[in-house]
């Protein structure tokens, strides 16, 4: 008997021994499952959620791509894509020379008439392109011949070539030029488009994921992996459990401490957390809650937001909530952005300090320990919304935290769009929001500056020294008079404290173990994806399926 | 049978017409917009929202919007997603046979499992196997759905790994599979989510069929076909034609529950049916799917009393038209 299980465990060992790991068919295998959320269009004037971008970033080019430096003033560090050099006939006119290998996925050659045809399309009000706004100082691009687009902007400025090369993603003229402008978006080719990129498109099934193939003809050379497959999850709950279950290969996943530990569970994932380009913070209402022409009776005393400012310990929040995984932001802005080193730090977390400001202020502690003033209670209310676990937890500790100096904030969780509807109409007393970043640090105007007052500047924030610092830095044509600038603008507005900045989220990107070189890019996480590789000598059942 | 059927139709275009109504004003009239989203993405301009806002038509009254809506709907006209930029008939349509697939199995499940277990206990109420059996049941009953979905998914597809998590197939390996292969996929990847769906409403339906059965066996009827020495078997199928009339009525009330109301299944499962596609598109205030997907429910609603009643009729011969 004992024999028996002997020559048994043996033949088992010779056996296993003797099974070879999968190798790969041909010269050219990899599959990789990504999960994300069903994106709504695959058109680039027209994207808009996370997922038409990460996608779309992998079937179109631009004319060049941001470096690893994620510089966005002049053209340092830039990295050729579509154009293969560049040159500043003046400060005004750019002139970009195309690569002659570049290719649609039809066969048809890209050219300077597709670069100037991308641009009509991103201006055009029909189209109503969300980058139309930051390419208003491009007065036109035109085809000097079939390899070079010229491009002449109304004046000069720091970040005139961001703009040129990295807002627009080129779209092939001889497919879209019959496509009226007013059906843009729900052209079929928004489903099934025709890119330049490293993949090409190759199947959209509703519901349930989008297929990819490795453009093997790819002008910057061929793709590591020969198929990427994109399956829709409905939350990340359900996305880690396909982690894990191993029935898919990555995600970018911006978890909580307990989804961490069941991704930390799957041995085959490797985990890199990373910054993303969001902050969430608690924005106070300058003005009286749906009335704009009237004062906030507690939030337009400036005094009074810096000492609720000073009552929450940020770093306290961040660990409770994100652990690891998060930061605390130096201002309205991710901490990755290049103006985010050596930006003043925000008012510090100080009880004493707080309570002291809020006694000269005349509040008092009275009933309950909460603190009072001509018999109004110092009491707010905080808008918070539904879909954010994240955000819902950390309003319940800063909470907590306020309420030791002796204010007391009530919580509304509301649906998403309900807060942002309550928000944009000004009938709130402060609420619990968030904001991504583009690379450039531009966009803290949309909801901090005067402008603003007709986008996302729901505080109604209005400091004509922060605008004229922001305009300033915006101008400056120098990187580091640039960054100084945006530094004291920082200032200005940590003292004024419209908001507190709470958290800024470190998503984890989820790889399996097999991917090699397996990079990303801080800004779009899909950006380096085409140069992800599959270890040959450990190949799983799904990396040796061929696409024809 | 026929006028039965005519009427029952003209009734379910009346409801269609009264859902569409309802619908397009309470999600219009809900707080929160369409484009609430943008407010948060830097790359959206106020410029681009007001366009967008046009777009959709939003800019105009609510009375014209509602008049434009009906008008198009009445030409087949079902609407254009805001979300998805599609026709809202194609959405629909690429979820609806998911959710029939999910549907019809775990009503299968459902109706033979609980009417078997039902019938047994009733049969032998207050015996051991009755006593488990409704301890089981009970149990089950109170389970959350989703609850019971994510232990089924630890356990069958996380730890033991015998079955897929989620999903109608496996994107990476369906295409590369032979006929049979492709099928057995397909069959792998429904167990879970039917199993959840219907061992909960098997646990259901044996209640209310065990309470049936009780109502029946103690009637003359069996008194005297046991007393006429009738194996009991035959007794139980006589009492189960008998018992199963109100479990006709609740399968006529569980499609449609099962039609548009298995949300969180099919959250749970990555499931890409009809509930997953309304509930998102609720939270994206995607208005024409919100109401294209109502729309499909209440006529799903009127379907499945329509297909109870005529096999109430079909089971017991006092229903039927006296002609």
């Amino acid at each position: 008997m004992r024999q028996a299980a002997l020559f048994c465990a043996a033949a088992t060992a010779v056996l296993s021994a003797c099974r070879e790991a999968p190798r790969c068919p041909s010269d050219w295998c990899g599959t990789a499952v990504l999960v994300s959320s069903e994106p709504g269009v695959l058109l680039p004037p027209v994207t808009e959620t996370d997922a038409d971008f990460w996608i779309t970033e992998m079937l179109f080019s631009k004319l060049a791509e941001l470096g690893p430096g994620l510089n966005t003033v002049g053209d340092a560090g830039f990295v050729p894509e579509l154009a293969e050099s560049w040159t500043w006939e003046n400060p005004t006119t750019l002139r970009f020379t195309l690569n002659p290998q570049a290719r649609w996925h039809d066969g048809r050659p890209v050219t300077a008439q597709d670069v100037a045809f991308t641009f009509e399309v991103y201006r055009d009000s029909l189209v109503n392109a969300s980058a139309r706004p930051v390419l208003e100082q491009i007065a036109s691009v035109t085809a000097a011949d079939a390899r070079t687009a010229v491009f002449r902007f109304r004046r000069s400025y720091p970040e005139a070539f961001f703009d040129a090369a990295y807002q627009m993603w080129i779209l092939p003229q001889h497919i879209l030029d019959t496509v009226p402008r007013g059906r843009f978006s729900s052209h079929p080719f928004g489903r099934s488009p025709t890119g330049s990129g490293p993949f090409r498109f190759k199947a959209w099934v509703t519901g349930q994921h989008i297929e990819l193939a490795g453009d093997s003809s790819y002008f910057l050379g061929r793709p590591g992996l020969r198929r990427v497959l994109w399956r829709f999850i409905p939350d990340m709950a359900a996305g880690v459990t396909q982690l894990v279950a191993g029935e898919a290969d990555g995600a970018q996943a911006l978890v909580t401490p307990e989804l961490l530990e069941r991704l930390r569970g799957a041995p085959q994932l490797n985990l890199t957390p990373f910054v993303l380009s969001a902050y969430a913070y608690i924005g106070f209402n300058l003005r009286a809650p749906g009335r704009r022409d009237s004062p906030h009776p507690l939030f337009s005393d400036r005094d009074l937001r810096r000492a609720v400012a000073m009552s929450v310990d940020r770093d306290a929040v961040v660990r409770a909530v994100l652990g690891e995984l998060g930061d605390v932001p130096s201002g309205p802005f991710a901490p990755w952005l290049w103006i985010a080193r050596e930006s003043p730090p925000p008012l510090p977390f100080d009880t004493a300090a707080a309570n002291a400001a809020l006694d000269s202020l005349g509040w008092r502690r009275g009933a309950g320990d909460l603190r009072v003033r001509n018999g109004r209670r110092l009491e707010f209310d905080l808008l918070v919304p539904t879909s954010s676990g994240l955000r819902r937890r950390a309003a319940v500790i800063v909470q907590e935290h306020l309420k030791r100096v002796g204010i007391s904030m009530q919580i509304t969780e509301m649906d998403f769009n309900a807060m942002i509807d309550r928000a944009a109409a000004g009938r709130f007393d402060a609420a619990f929001l968030s904001w991504v970043s583009d690379p450039s640090p531009r966009s803290i105007r949309q909801t901090w500056s005067t402008a603003g007052f007709a986008g996302s500047n729901y505080a109604r924030y209005d400091n004509p020294t922060f605008d004229r610092l922001t305009d300033q830095a915006v101008g400056a044509q120098d990187r580091a008079r640039a960054a100084a600038l945006w530094h004291q603008a920082m200032s200005v507005i940590n003292a004024d404290a419209p908001a507190i900045w709470i958290y800024a989220p470190r998503p984890v990107l989820a790889a399996h173990r097999r991917f090699l070189d397996a990079d990303i890019r801080p800004d779009l996480w899909t950006a380096l994806l085409w140069k992800w590789r599959v270890n040959p000598d450990a190949l799983i059942e799904r990396d040796l399926v061929v696409v024809p | 049978m026929l006028g039965f059927l005519a009427r029952r139709l003209g009734a379910a275009a009346l409801v269609a017409f009264g859902v569409a109504t309802i619908t397009f004003f309470l999600i219009h009239l809900a707080p929160g917009s369409p484009l609430a989203g943008s407010g948060e993405n830097p790359y959206v301009s106020a410029e681009a929202l007001e366009q967008m806002r046009r777009n959709f038509a939003l800019d105009r009254p609510l009375h014209i919007q509602y008049f434009r809506y009906l008008t198009n709907l009445a030409r087949g006209d079902w609407g254009m997603s805001f979300t998805m930029h599609r026709p809202v008939l194609d959405a629909l349509r690429d979820a609806v046979p998911n959710t029939l697939l999910l549907a019809t199995a775990a009503l299968i499940l459902d109706f033979l499992l609980g009417t078997a277990i039902g019938t047994l206990q009733g049969m032998r109420a207050g015996s051991r196997f009755d006593r488990a059996c409704s301890a089981v049941t009970l149990t089950l009953y109170s389970v959350p759905t989703f609850w019971f979905g994510l232990v089924l998914v630890l356990v069958f597809g996380q730890e033991l790994g015998w079955l897929p998590v989620s999903g109608v197939v496996d994107p990476a390996l369906y295409p590369s599979r032979s006929v049979l292969g492709k099928l057995t996929d397909r069959a792998a990847h429904l167990i879970l989510p039917a199993l959840t769906l219907g061992l909960i409403g098997a646990a259901a339906t044996a209640r209310y069929q065990r309470a049936a059965m009780l109502e029946v066996v103690r009637q003359d009827f069996i008194r005297t076909a046991r007393a006429k020495g009738l194996a009991e078997t035959a007794v139980a199928l006589h009492a189960l034609r008998n018992a199963i009339l109100p479990t006709i009525t609740l399968l006529g009330l569980a499609l449609p529950m099962l039609l548009s109301g298995a949300v969180l299944v099919e959250t749970v499962f990555a499931w890409p049916g009809m509930g997953r596609l309304a509930v998102e598109a609720i939270q994206r205030r995607d208005y024409p799917v919100v109401t294209g997907a109502a729309i499909l429910a209440a006529l799903a609603v009127v379907a499945g009393n329509l297909v109870a009643d005529v096999l109430t009729r079909l089971a017991d011969p006092r229903t039927r038209d006296p002609t």
